[in-house]
This record gives C-alpha cells, sequence and structure tokens, in this order.
C-alpha cells in the first residue's frame, strides 16, 4: 500500500472466499480496504452504517445466481445511488434482459482472471481524483496543529486519509466553508457529534473558571468552537495553498448544495469523490475523546496541474500569535 | 477609563480575548460584528483601541476601519485586526485603512498584553 495517498473503502459483496483471497494483493496494492458483508439479510444495515464508502465490488453469483445478483444491486443503486458498483463477471450464462438491467446499475465489470480492467474501473470510479500529495500532507498538519491547542492536554490522532463517494453525513452538528482559488473550488466540511465534543468544552471550562461556578456550555458553545475551528483551519489552508499571488477563481459558476435532514444526505451538485480525514482528540487525564471528520470536496473546480504550495515552515504557522505593528 | 472593543462574529474568540483582556484589569466591550462595531464606537467615546476580526458578517473588519476613519472621522481610536488572514494584500490594505497592527490567529494573549496597554492608552 502506498502510505502517502488516500485510501478507499469498498464494500465487497462476494460470497467466494477463494475470490476474496485472491482480490487481498490487488486490495492493497490499489490503497483499498474491503469490508465484506459477510450476511445478505445485513446489506441494508452495512450501507446505512458505513458513511465513508468509495465502492461497491459485487460478484455476479452473490446470492448463488445472477438473478439474485441484480435484486442486491438494484437495493444498493436504491439505497445509495452514488456509490460505483463493480461487478464481477463469473461466466455464468445469462439472459439478455437480465444481462441489460445489471448494465444499467453497474458501471464497470472485470473478470477475475484478468485485473487490469478492475485497475481501470477502480481509478476511473473511485480514485477519479488524484489529490497531490503536498495536498494532502499539508491539510494534515494544519489541522492537526489547530485541533492540537482546541483544548490544554489533548493528543491527536488521524487515521489514514480516504477518499469517499458517498454523500451521508457524519456526527450531529457540521460547518462548511468555500474554499476559493485558481486551481480548486469547493468546500470543507467539520463534522462531530455533540455529546463527547460538549463534555470537552465543559471540562475545560472547570478546569479554567474554577469548579462548579463554570458555566454549563451549551450546544451554542460547541457551534462556536467549531465556527472558529473551521475559520482557523480556512485561513491555513489560504495562506498555503490558495496564496499565488494574483490568484482569482477561474469561474464565478455556483451551484445549489442539497441537505437532506431527513436521510443526513449532503449533496455538492457534482460525483466528484471527497477526501475525508478523521481525527481523534484524547485527553489522557480524563478519558474524553471525540472525532473530528473534515472533508474536501472540490465540486466546482479541480485543476491539480496547476496546484501550487506556499511553502513556508509549519513551525511559522503555528507561531502565530505576534502582533505585526505597522 | 479607557476601553477595549473586542470585534468578532465568533463567541468562542470573543470570550477568548475579552475574558483574558479583563482578567489582566483591562476595560473591555464587545461586538458581533463590523456594523455592531461601529454602533458601539458612536456610543462609547471611552473605546481607546479596538481589536478586530476580518471576515464577519454584515460588515467585514477592514469595511469597519475604513467606516471609522471616513464616515466617523475618528483618526484617534488604535485598530488592531486579529484574524486567520495573512497575506500581503490583505495587510496592505489594512495599513491603507489606518490599521496599527496585524495579528494572525490563534490569540496569544501575553505576547500582546504589553501592547494592548500602551494603545488602549
Amino acid at each position: 500500500m502506498n502510505t502517502t495517498k488516500p485510501v478507499s473503502k469498498v464494500l465487497l459483496v462476494d460470497d467466494s472466499p477463494a475470490h476474496t483471497e485472491a482480490l487481498k494483493p490487488f486490495f492493497d496494492e490499489h490503497n483499498l480496504i474491503a469490508l465484506k458483508v459477510r450476511d445478505s439479510g445485513r446489506l441494508t444495515t452495512v450501507l446505512r452504517t458505513n458513511i465513508d464508502l468509495g465502492g461497491v465490488l459485487l460478484a455476479d453469483d452473490y446470492g448463488g445466481s445472477i438473478e439474485q445478483a441484480a435484486i442486491v444491486a438494484a437495493r444498493i443503486n436504491a439505497l445509495r445511488p452514488e456509490l460505483p458498483i463493480i461487478l464481477r463477471r463469473s461466466g455464468n450464462a445469462t439472459t439478455p434482459a437480465l444481462a441489460q438491467a445489471l448494465q444499467s446499475i453497474v458501471c464497470a465489470s472485470f473478470d477475475a482472471a484478468d485485473l487490469s480492467t478492475l485497475r481501470t474501473a477502480v481509478d476511473q470510479y473511485i480514485f477519479s481524483l488524484d489529490f497531490p500529495n503536498a495536498l494532502v500532507r499539508g491539510i494534515a498538519e494544519i489541522t492537526e496543529a489547530r485541533l492540537g491547542a482546541l483544548f490544554d492536554g489533548v493528543t491527536v490522532r488521524r487515521d489514514t486519509p480516504s477518499v469517499v463517494r458517498d454523500r451521508i453525513i457524519f456526527g450531529e452538528v457540521f460547518s462548511l466553508i468555500p474554499l476559493e482559488g485558481s486551481w480548486c473550488r469547493g468546500y470543507m466540511l467539520m463534522q462531530t457529534k455533540e455529546e463527547p465534543l460538549l463534555a470537552m468544552i465543559e471540562r475545560e471550562r472547570v478546569a479554567n473558571d474554577g469548579g462548579a461556578d463554570a458555566a454549563q456550555a451549551c450546544f451554542r458553545d460547541l457551534n462556536s468552537l467549531l465556527g472558529e475551528l473551521t475559520n482557523l483551519i480556512w485561513g491555513a489552508f489560504k495562506d498555503r495553498f490558495l496564496a499565488q499571488p494574483g490568484a482569482r477563481a477561474a469561474s464565478q459558476a455556483q451551484v445549489p448544495l442539497l441537505v437532506n435532514h431527513k436521510h443526513r444526505y449532503i449533496s455538492f451538485g457534482s460525483d466528484n469523490p471527497q477526501l475525508c480525514f478523521q481525527y481523534l482528540l484524547k485527553h489522557a487525564a480524563s478519558g474524553q475523546s471525540v472525532a473530528i471528520d473534515q472533508r474536501f470536496v472540490f465540486s466546482l473546480n479541480w485543476s491539480p496541474e496547476d496546484f501550487s504550495e506556499n511553502t513556508v515552515d509549519i513551525d511559522d504557522l503555528v507561531e502565530s500569535g505576534e502582533l505585526d505593528l505597522f | 477609563m479607557a476601553k477595549i472593543l473586542v470585534v468578532d462574529d465568533s463567541s468562542t474568540v470573543r470570550d477568548e480575548v475579552a475574558g483574558f483582556l479583563a482578567k489582566n484589569g483591562l476595560d473591555v466591550a464587545t461586538a458581533i460584528d463590523g456594523k455592531d462595531g461601529l454602533t458601539k464606537l458612536k456610543t462609547d467615546s471611552n473605546i481607546k483601541l479596538i481589536v478586530s476580526d476580518v471576515n464577519m458578517p454584515n460588515m467585514d473588519g477592514l469595511t469597519m476601519v475604513e467606516k471609522i476613519r471616513g464616515e466617523l472621522a475618528n483618526k484617534t481610536v488604535n485598530v488592531i485586526m486579529l484574524t486567520t488572514e495573512s497575506s500581503p494584500a490583505m495587510k496592505e490594505r489594512g495599513k491603507a485603512a489606518g490599521v496599527k497592527g496585524w495579528i494572525v490567529k490563534p490569540f496569544k494573549g501575553d505576547a500582546v498584553l504589553e501592547t494592548f496597554r500602551k494603545l488602549a492608552g
């Protein structure tokens, strides 16, 4: 696995142990993390609970026949139409009608004997945007520095960044801020759950303001903290990646964002994959922890060939707070 | 007593900065955006220093400074920007508008307290 590149989680819907075993080296080589659905009855639950998927690999003999596999494909497509489904062909005979029905749902198919078509499909439908390593590394550095300064005594752990194609909202609260540059246009989301972050705010208040006299934290305090954290990361992102002299966004086109509260779904009007980072803040002394999910959605412009980085030393970025008198 | 006006749309930042200054014996007022900042300045002649964010709803911090120097013709109140913005172009605009200094967030009170005291008179 290339550890400098983002990974992507794929749902492996294939009940052939031999094939799933044979695909393991391919997954490692192509930065894919396979989540296996052992019981087809749990497929709906798995799809609803895994919020950061990059795609689905489905065997055309899943469930014992191509008819069953077609039903499963239709279920997946109905539940998560944004997820690309890549079909493993078993070579079983099929009717033209069934083949056509499957064809309309899956984005590509491959034969286990020739993984080059799978490689092409993964590149085309899962890793369709190439995120520069310097961008991925820089985002992580910027964010970790600011998260680490959020509360006294916390450590920050980060998972390997991932490429996500689904549109499901993580947690209970999120902030959203536009990113406008000459080589990219889109949004950054910061998402989290309310209770663990509130608990951290509360603990910090008690520690700083002194015991029971400290005012109880409420969701507005959390909103404000998340907003300011977003603002700090946004400012640092702009300095580092969007600071070219005279840089202007090439287009001012906008598309509506769609948030469906009931289904915890957000669409940016584009099928582009999202670049996702997961951080875990942990306060060792109290045992408190909170997960922060950060997503970058370059839905309005993505021209990585024009990517540039302002190579200011990260220590200079962290050592802000000095007064520059004019 | 000379007063410092903290202008920021984030209550987290307002609480942090105003709380720090008050703990250190300074008289502090707060405003939630540039428009509110202008109103507070008009009605409180004790304000001698403004510490303001740049990016805010309704009226941004640099527009507020331009209005202070222009519409209000107030050339004496000192203004320090406290912001995530650090581009030279933005600082130049601030300088031209009559900003006295620039701090890139996050706020580190100990590093600036004495200067704030002097600027607040």
